[in-house]
């Protein structure tokens, strides 16, 4: 993965510049047990456009993550719907990939089948394209020689990688992560925020919207354009902060500082 | 329109909080000189939100600091509690007896010889109060907040053996 921190608008194929990316409308969900209701998310909109890197925070169990796997078509909102461009999500789509704070590898798979098994159900592509896209991804993931190795065999960060190329592989338009730095040590973590970013605004890139998850304001404000705050369960959005900073992002400025404190405000 | 008094408002310890948490929120704030931006405090005390909001939380109710706008602050009773080596337990104690599932879990011990978490769990769920929907991770959170807390406060033993916490 090219590590970078700055740079101007790519231009993907495909989708207008100005044009909403996911549309999250009105947004609810309850969890019911019996007759009780329990309220998880209430009203939730907002809107990602291309080339945003967007950070979703608040505190835990407001919903955060349930929020991600909505958009992921992986959870079905009680009220509301979440559009890709135009289109209703209502289930998984290649378009969309994610990656979990867990690596989830199999372990009995090297690196290579992991990204493989990934692309299992993709019938429209062959054995060879396959293949060759499970290679691109592992290199763009930054793991060219590492085709061949166990995730037993790999560091934490590594098995990181290995989920990030599995999502690369799909080459999805929006790229859905949930806290996936939060397990890994700061040097680690820190490479990789910079190299998805980098995987962003590289034009070569399919990926056209990031949408993480996360607990940690000094990584929302280093890469965040777009920040979306939710209160305490149930999570509505009690703001949505557009963090016009220059990259690369000196976290040890005023200006920085001052952006972690807006998020702070919205919070307490 | 008839304008109420305010009830008071049942207090409830986040599940995911630990004495020494709110201490050391505590210490660092009146190190800092009583007052700090919550950044400086997440970043001194090497929390993400997920720790330090709960942790906040918890020092607001026990009557340690007031947060306002993104600024925390000590109170008179925190920078007291700050101050005092000896009487840290005994303040606490006071503060603890006052919320909840510490104070049912008082209450059941004073009637009773024991009280087992489940019990208490069982007790708060019927007055509306509980931090999981699932029953048996509920009564888990309780029996770590009741060891957590009323142990090192000195209100409650603990019986490992049998599970049960009783009176000191």
């Amino acid at each position: 993965m090219s590590a970078s921190g700055q740079g101007g608008a790519p231009p993907h194929s495909g989708v207008p510049v100005n044009g909403a990316t996911i549309s999250v409308e009105h947004v609810g969900l309850d969890y019911r047990k019996e007759k009780e209701k329990l309220p998880v998310l209430v009203d939730v909109s907002f809107e990602t456009h291309k080339n945003e890197f967007v950070m979703i925070t608040g505190p835990s169990g407001c919903g955060k993550s349930t929020l991600l796997r909505i958009m992921g078509g992986l959870i079905k909102p009680t009220s509301g719907i979440v559009k890709l461009r135009d289109q209703l999500i209502t289930k998984p789509r290649d378009e969309i990939g994610m990656v979990f704070q867990n690596f989830v590898l199999l372990p009995w798979r090297t690196s290579f089948e992991n990204v493989m098994f990934g692309l299992a159900s993709r019938s429209d592509l062959s054995p060879e394209e396959k293949k060759q896209r499970a290679l691109k991804a592992l290199d763009d993931a930054g793991l060219k020689g590492f085709e061949s190795v166990y995730p037993g065999e790999l560091s934490g960060g590594m098995k990181q990688r290995v989920g990030v190329a599995r999502a690369l592989a799909l080459e999805p338009h929006v790229l859905l992560m949930d806290e996936p730095f939060s397990s890994l040590d700061d040097l680690t973590a820190e490479r990789l925020r910079q190299e998805i970013y980098g995987l962003l605004i590289n034009p070569s890139s399919p990926i056209q919207t990031v949408i993480m998850v996360s607990h940690n304001v000094e990584e929302i404000i280093e890469l965040a354009d777009k920040a979306i705050v939710l209160s305490a369960r149930p999570g509505r959005v009690v703001g949505e902060l557009k963090v016009d900073l220059p990259r690369p992002r000196n976290k040890k400025s005023e200006e920085f500082f001052n952006w972690m404190d807006k998020v702070y405000v919205l919070l307490s | 329109m008839t304008n109420w008094p305010a009830l008071p408002r049942t207090l409830v310890m986040p599940g995911n909080v630990r004495s020494g948490q709110v201490i050391s929120l505590v210490e660092v704030t009146g190190g800092l000189g009583a007052k700090v931006d919550a950044p400086r405090l997440a970043d001194e005390l090497g929390w993400d939100i997920s720790v330090l909001l709960p942790a906040l939380d918890a020092a607001e109710m026990l009557g340690l600091v007031r947060s306002e706008k993104g600024d925390i602050f000590l109170t008179d009773l925190g920078l007291k509690f700050q101050k005092t080596s000896k009487n840290k337990v005994r303040m606490l104690k006071d503060m603890l007896v006052q919320i909840e599932p510490f104070r049912t879990a008082l209450e059941l011990a004073s009637k009773k010889k024991h009280v087992t978490s489940s019990e208490v769990a069982e007790s708060l769920e019927e007055r509306g109060f509980k931090w999981h929907y699932m029953p048996d991770i509920n009564e888990r959170i309780v029996n770590d907040l009741l060891i957590h807390w009323s142990i090192y406060a000195g209100f409650l033993g603990y019986n490992g053996k049998t599970g049960k916490f009783q009176k000191v």
